[in-house]
């Protein structure tokens, strides 16, 4: 590759627990091989001053208030490169929970008696608001899949997130089906590029990382009451972390 | 060593490594369609046959298969023509005169042109049918006499989608070939024939025992044009396709390229018509 | 020597021995399973064990497998691998012998495969022979598979107090010579396997419901059947009974580029017949676009296009894809199904 300018990158938190920002200070000592390709000017987790001019917009968080929205777009305008950084970002995650009831119940539910005075809207996903160019799934982002993503970005090629479920990849890491020892796991519906890391440490799936294009959702769903598990408890292993996908849901899961 | 030898060995012993390739042209032709003219590392030839296709490698890309679209008698090089649909063939389209590109190949079955000898050919091109039919085309042109009359018969969406429009309009003032387009949207400056491209077979005239029809085009194409060539009544080894299929690796291992038992990387991607009436029901180019 | 002796009690000596001759991969327990892994503590390896998650495969076929080296700028390419080790699978079932089989035949078929051949060529097998069934999801009887069938170079059988080895090779030979603990098989020992092999008869019942001549050929009449649209219904696509399929070889490949860009790995991937996109082609057009006529695939390229092909059904019997099957997708079954469809 020829030598450029080093891309200038910045990173920007909406509603979100910050724990994807740490996962990059988690890659340890290739993140000082990466100072070498990119400049990083504003990273609260691991820099203290924040920079003005940036190139790359990594956006950790879901979009939940009237000011979010406009923050993003302002970030949108100036930035060459919009990367939704882990499942908050990329699919609404766990905020999305917000969204099963409405605002008014929710707000009621967090804020009790100041409720009328908090500004709130449906948790969303930052591709819903403004155009999104790159996307890393999971709670929290797997750091080998960052740097893939961050390759694609340097090489200025679109990242394809795999569109084949966790089980590929667990089954290739010879993990133990979680099926096998009865407890329900979202892998078969659920977009790989984790490698299984949760299987592998013991856990199961708990869909972090979204669905897959074309779930087979009934097949899965047969499999879960096989199981011995009710709807609702199917319903809520389904959108833990999916319930702001909206349209997707309703088509999947109603 | 002869090239062919070359190649061989490489195949046997390292069929995986990409060999080193030159673009030494390399032109926009259509809105979406690239030319490329390739050369191979100290000049070898491909020696392929017409049909045939090649794996083409950017590294941090992958591979894609692509069609050869020159003939074997054109030496010294080899030409690819390349519509951008997806991440492998953007990258590929910002290549140009100078870069270098990896090749494996050539793979497949090609045209059965020896034993097209001393027949006459169909030839109906819809789309970017074209591209391997330009290889075939231009090989026939090169070995005129071994074969008995040619008629090309060209189909395109509409006008500005034709490939090789120079070429075409020089094959068409050829007195030993015929040469027919059709358009199935016409634009105002198109004064050539509107409609599908079956409409144009009717009126071929041909001595079906002694005429090879080869079709390549779209899907969806082959089922229309094939049973208008049964209509003529060439029989179904002389009816001949090439298929679009998923190759990944050259070598009829990968699997995606499979169409029931058949791998057509190995077995194809040019098959007869006898050949795909033995599958069961994987082949939707297969005249129902 | 073509049948030797080994006392239990010196099992773990002879590991010991195995292990200092090559590297060393036998079956072992994982959790409830079991899985192949290199052996450290010879205490750890079973041989009485249900198939492994994974068969062998991934010792010889590896899961993501180096291709080749490259550097963009300037272009360049080279071997992946400079050279292989020497390895030994140790405890190998019948069933996975015969997967080993298999897929000699698909990269020896040509163009040859030389990666795969390269570490083929470097593998002892040392296999054990199954006396009662795993359990109940095999069906290596009706594939003739419950019984050794050669592709070994050792072969194990428990006759109690201890195992006679069959010798199948001259790179097995010299893993039981020249130590005193294992000795030629005496007459008494012949015996003894023979009457191990009678009693085999009595617990080994084919699991078809007809003979495998007939089921290719309700293979052959069974590609518009309902069982599989039954089949897909069920199934997940997950891809699992691909992955754990001894005779499953598909691949994808894949570049992996490091930070600087320049430099590379191309690599190759198990990929799956059951995936969304398997068969989809640019254009956008997708060829097995059903998870019903994507399961019948997989079915058909171990019972139909194999014997087509190489005259080797493909299916080893080990009862992995249904085993690992959350959906419940039974291959004794499904088989069973078309051949009662057709009887009717």
């Amino acid at each position: 590759m020829k030598k450029q300018a080093k891309p200038r990158v910045a990173f920007f938190d909406f509603t979100d627990c910050e724990g994807c920002q740490l996962q990059f200070a988690n890659i340890g000592t290739t993140l000082l091989d990466l100072t070498e390709l990119v400049d990083i000017v504003n990273f609260r987790e691991i820099m203290s001053e924040a920079g003005e001019d940036y190139d790359v917009a990594f956006i950790e968080g879901s979009i939940t208030t009237d000011n979010d929205v406009k923050r993003i777009k302002k970030i949108r305008e100036k930035a060459k490169v919009l990367i939704a950084l882990g499942a908050c970002a990329a699919i609404g995650g766990v905020n999305g929970i917000k969204n099963r009831s409405s605002l008014d119940l929710a707000k009621q539910r967090v804020y009790g008696d100041k409720a009328d005075i908090i500004n709130t809207i449906k948790a969303m996903p930052v591709h819903e608001v403004v155009k999104v160019d790159y996307v890393i799934n999971g709670c929290p982002v797997y750091v080998p899949e960052v740097l893939a993503v961050l390759k694609s970005i340097l090489m200025g090629k679109p990242y394809v997130v795999p569109n084949y479920p966790v089980c590929v990849e667990c089954k290739m890491n010879e993990n133990v089906c979680r099926y096998e020892k009865d407890q329900e796991c979202m892998g078969p519906v659920t977009r790989a590029g984790c490698n299984s890391w949760c299987v592998n440490n013991g856990n199961r799936c708990y869909g972090c990382r979204g669905l897959l294009d074309k779930p087979a959702s009934d097949a899965a769903k047969d499999i879960l009451t096989k199981y011995g598990l009710k709807v609702e408890d199917i319903l809520n292993s389904f959108t833990l972390y999916n319930d702001s996908m909206g349209e997707k849901y309703d088509q999947e899961f109603r | 060593m002869l090239d062919r030898e070359i190649l061989l060995e490489k195949m046997r012993t390292s069929p995986y490594r990409p060999m080193k390739a030159k673009i030494i042209e390399a032109e926009m032709v259509t809105e979406k369609e690239k030319f490329f003219r390739i050369q191979l590392e100290d000049k070898i030839n491909l020696g392929h046959t017409p049909g045939q296709f090649v794996m083409v490698s950017i590294f941090g890309y992958g591979e894609a298969p692509i069609s050869i679209c020159s003939s074997p008698t054109d030496k010294g090089y080899f030409d690819l023509t390349v519509r951008n649909a997806g991440v492998f063939t953007n990258k590929l389209h910002t290549l140009g005169k100078g870069d270098i590109l990896g090749i494996r190949g050539p793979f497949g079955k090609g045209f059965p042109i020896d034993n097209m000898f001393g027949y006459d050919l169909v030839i109906v091109a819809g789309g970017l049918g074209i591209v391997p039919l330009r290889s075939l085309i231009r090989y026939v042109m090169h070995n005129r006499n071994d074969f008995g009359d040619v008629q090309i018969l060209l189909g395109c969406k509409s006008p500005k989608e034709f490939l090789f429009e120079e070429e075409t309009k020089e094959w068409m003032k050829r007195s030993e070939i015929k040469l027919n387009c059709t358009v199935d949207r016409a634009d105002p400056d198109w004064k050539g024939n509107v409609g599908l491209i079956t409409t144009l077979i009717p009126g071929v005239d041909i001595n079906p025992s002694r005429t090879y029809g080869v079709v390549v085009g779209p899907p969806i194409m082959y089922k229309f044009v094939i049973v208008k060539l049964l209509e003529k009544k060439i029989p179904d080894h002389q009816i001949i396709v090439s298929l679009e299929r998923r190759m990944r690796c050259g070598l009829g291992k990968c699997g995606h390229c499979q169409i029931e038992g058949v791998y057509v990387c190995q077995s194809g991607p040019v098959f007869t018509y006898a050949d795909l009436k033995n599958f069961k029901g994987e082949c939707h180019e297969k005249a129902s | 020597m073509k049948y030797a002796t080994l006392n239990k009690k010196d099992l773990n000596k002879w590991l010991e021995h195995l292990k200092k001759s090559a590297k060393l991969y036998a079956p072992r327990k994982k959790e409830n399973l079991f899985v192949f892994r290199p052996v450290k503590d010879v205490g750890d390896v079973v041989l009485e064990y249900v198939p492994t998650i994974l068969p062998p495969k991934k010792y010889y076929f590896p899961q993501k497998e180096k291709l080749l080296k490259f550097k963009i700028e300037p272009f360049q390419t080279a071997k992946a691998i400079e050279g292989f080790e020497d390895f030994i699978l140790f405890g190998v079932h019948t069933c996975d012998i015969a997967g080993i089989q298999c897929m000699d035949v698909v990269f020896r078929d040509g163009p040859e495969d030389p990666n795969y051949l390269n570490r083929k060529d470097k593998m002892i097998i040392i296999g054990i022979e199954c006396l009662r069934y795993c359990d109940k999801y095999a069906n290596c009887a009706s594939m003739g598979n419950h019984v050794p069938r050669g592709g070994y170079d050792l072969m194990m059988v428990d006759l109690g107090e201890k195992f006679i080895i069959h010798i199948n090779s001259e790179k097995g030979e010299k893993l039981v010579s020249k130590l005193d603990y294992i000795k030629e098989a005496a007459e008494a020992d012949m015996n003894a396997l023979e009457r191990c092999r009678e009693a085999k008869k009595k617990v080994f019942k084919e699991e078809f419901i007809g003979p495998l001549g007939k089921v290719y050929g309700v293979f052959d009449k069974s590609f518009g059947s309902d069982v599989w649209k039954d089949v897909g219904k069920k199934c997940v696509a997950c891809g699992n009974c691909t992955a754990v399929c001894p005779t499953c070889y598909c691949f994808d490949t894949q570049d992996d580029l490091e930070l600087s860009l320049n430099d590379g790995i191309r690599y190759r991937i198990w990929n799956s017949c059951q995936m969304d996109d398997f068969a989809k082609v640019a254009g956008g057009e997708d060829f097995r676009k059903g998870r019903d006529t994507r399961q019948r695939h997989r079915y058909y390229r171990k019972f139909k296009y194999p014997v087509d092909k190489f005259n080797r059904y493909f299916c080893t019997g080990c009862g992995r894809c249904t085993r690992t099957c959350m959906a419940g997708i039974n291959l004794v079954e499904t088989v069973n199904s078309l051949l009662s469809q057709e009887t009717l």
